[in-house]
């Protein structure tokens, strides 16, 4: 027996690793008083937002195995359920995230108790296909959602405790901060999931639901619970979105695309694992903000690599920025391929090869 | 007292009888032996009384109660747990864990899920192998798992389905010891197995299934010396 097949000891923390967590802690709250260009801010909060992504689709898709790719809907429905309460009938996003919570709460019940009647890849199918609904649906009732058009939020109130103003959110350092706590809490939530009866029974499900079925697991109750868990917590990661960009629609807070992303950032780390869509996040946001950015084009031309007027050149320069979705499609390929386990069970394997 | 009856129960697959009109009771206590040749319908009468699949005909009383149309995690709940033939660890979690599941069925506290399991897998003498993963164990181990596993959900009848299947004579002893121990403890079990000399050892009485049909039901005394029993199946080994 070697030692990939001893568990490790994960949700025990140990001293050296407390240390260290309270360590990544205190930098990450200090950070803004160090740093203050707002791209770096900018990118930090686009960690946090992927993280609470990443950890929402994981008690789903990581824990319980079954793989949503449709969970822009939820996005959507905290984005929406947000800015429509505060741009239409000025109730700010602090209460009008509720709404868009039980949004996405009452489409998760919709969508688990029609779909978890069947097994295999028919939840895949219908989370697309419901998520797809949504979309269309936004699109195409303009009277409260304003259809393609979107919502553009022309005026964020202040954040005010009694009298005092606490922040007016002209600056990216409150985003900075609630994306964090958000993070957080996210992390959270999902170690006191695994560390709890549900952890047990996702996981279960998850491994074998026959022999969960037969060990007294209500397979329904309890997929349903992790879809709800899941779909709020993205609805979360939504409201967030809509008050930091300012600006939502259909193709931005709801498309396929978005879906897809949310799925790779667990599977890339590595799913049903607490850390793994953090890690999932650190190669994830850097690469698209790379690809955005045509620095990756740029980059293979200035190292000598491409000629910048060869054929080659002009075609990366044009085109790198908008194939994001091959280079997704190629990176799954190579984790599917290499690391089956993401990033982190990919380190597991390879120290434990080591000693 | 019958703990589990068994009435006219039939199972169609399509056109297959896998089980037509098989009638028995189980009394309280005791270790029921269920033989029969391969293909003759033994898990599918499994199935069937755990409410993996519904009976397509007949009913099963459990403490008097009809079981139909109940879902496998509510059998378990009322007491009644089963095996698999082919076992089904939960891969990716330790072995403690696995069996914290079962424990889980009977109780919302983890520290209580881990006393539990941490029990049973001493009763399989499994728990130097507590903190590895389930899906790295040997067939032996493996059949050990399913067992510690079922008896953490505190179950009063248990169904073991070829438990002793592909273990070396060893290992066989080993869970023959484990069976009537949990007898002792007063738990009902059924018992499919293959391994004749194991079965008439362990079994109070024996059933025998022969192409869905029930064929006799004895003693382990009365079964070897029956003809029919003879004909079917011991004369085939
Ligand atoms: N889900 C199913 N669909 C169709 N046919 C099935 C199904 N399950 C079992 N059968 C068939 O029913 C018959 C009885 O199978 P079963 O597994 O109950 O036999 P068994 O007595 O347990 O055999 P073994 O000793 O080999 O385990 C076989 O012919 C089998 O092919
Ligand atoms: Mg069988």
């Amino acid at each position: 027996m070697n030692d990939i097949s001893k568990k490790s000891a994960e949700g025990g923390f140990s001293t050296v690793g407390a240390v260290a967590a309270l360590l990544v802690l205190a930098a990450l709250y200090a950070f803004p008083s160090f740093v203050e260009s707002p791209y770096a801010l900018h990118m930090m909060i686009l960690l946090f937002l992927s993280t609470i992504m990443g950890e929402s689709w994981n008690i789903i898709g990581g824990y319980t195995g079954q793989y949503s790719v449709g969970h822009a809907a939820y996005f959507g429905a905290g984005a929406y359920g947000t800015l429509i309460l505060l741009q239409k009938w000025e109730i700010a996003p602090w209460k009008g995230v509720w709404a868009g919570i039980a949004a996405a709460l009452v489409l998760s019940l919709v969508i688990g108790s029609i779909c978890f009647r069947l097994r295999g890849p028919y939840f895949v199918l219908a989370s697309i296909a419901v998520a797809e609904i949504v979309r269309l649906t936004v699109l195409n009732t303009p009277s409260v959602t304003n259809g393609a058009e979107g919502i553009l939020l022309s005026d964020l109130p202040p954040f005010k405790i009694g009298e005092t103003v606490i922040t007016d959110f002209v600056s990216k350092v409150p985003f900075y901060y609630i994306g964090l706590t958000l993070a957080l809490l996210t992390i959270l939530a999902t170690w006191g999931v695994q560390n709890s009866k549900l952890g047990y029974f996702f996981q279960a499900i998850r491994e074998d639901q026959d022999a969960a079925h037969s060990l007294g697991i209500n397979l329904s109750l309890y997929k349903n619970i992790a879809l709800a868990l899941s779909a709020m917590m993205t609805s979360l990661a939504g409201a967030f979105y809509a008050i930091y960009i300012k600006f939502i629609d259909p193709t931005t807070v709801l498309p396929l695309d978005l879906s897809v992303q949310i799925v790779l950032i667990a599977i890339i780390g590595g799913i049903g694992t607490i850390f793994g869509p953090v890690i999932g996040s650190l190669v994830l946001v850097p690469l698209s903000e790379a690809l955005r950015s045509n620095l990756i084009a740029q980059g293979l031309i200035n190292s000598g690599l491409v000629k910048e007027d060869s054929g080659l050149g002009v075609f990366l320069k044009e085109h790198l920025a908008h194939a994001h979705v091959l280079i997704y499609g190629i990176l799954v390929v190579v984790v599917i391929l290499f690391m089956p386990d993401g990033v982190i069970g990919f380190v597991r394997k390879m120290s434990a090869r080591k000693r | 007292m019958a703990i589990l009856e068994i009435n006219h129960v039939s199972k169609f697959f399509g056109g297959l009888a896998a089980n037509s009109d098989v009638s028995f009771a189980i009394e309280e206590g005791l270790i029921m032996g269920l033989i029969g040749p391969n293909g003759a319908g033994k898990t599918t009468l499994f199935n069937c009384i755990t409410g993996y699949y519904p009976p397509s005909r007949g009913e099963v009383l459990f403490k008097g109660r009809r079981m139909n149309g109940l879902q496998p995690d509510r059998v378990c709940k009322l007491g009644m747990a089963r095996t698999w033939q082919k076992v089904r660890p939960l891969a990716k979690m330790s072995v403690l864990d696995n069996v914290m599941v079962g424990a889980l069925c009977r109780t919302n506290s983890l520290k209580t899920a881990r006393a539990v399991a941490m029990e049973q897998l001493q009763v399989v003498r499994l728990d130097h192998k507590a903190g590895f993963l389930a899906g790295g164990l040997p067939i032996g181990e493996r059949k050990k798992l399913e067992v510690a596993r079922v008896l953490a959900t505190k179950p009063v009848l248990l169904l073991l389905d070829e438990v002793m299947g592909g273990l070396n004579p060893a290992e066989s002893d080993e869970i023959i010891r484990l069976i009537l121990d949990i007898k002792r403890h007063g738990i009902t079990q059924m018992v499919i197995e293959h391994d004749m000399k194991a079965i008439m050892r362990i079994s109070d009485r024996i059933v025998v299934i022969n192409s869905g049909e029930k064929l006799a039901e004895g003693s382990p005394e009365e079964i070897v010396t029956n003809p029919d029993v003879v004909a079917a199946y011991l004369g085939q080994e």
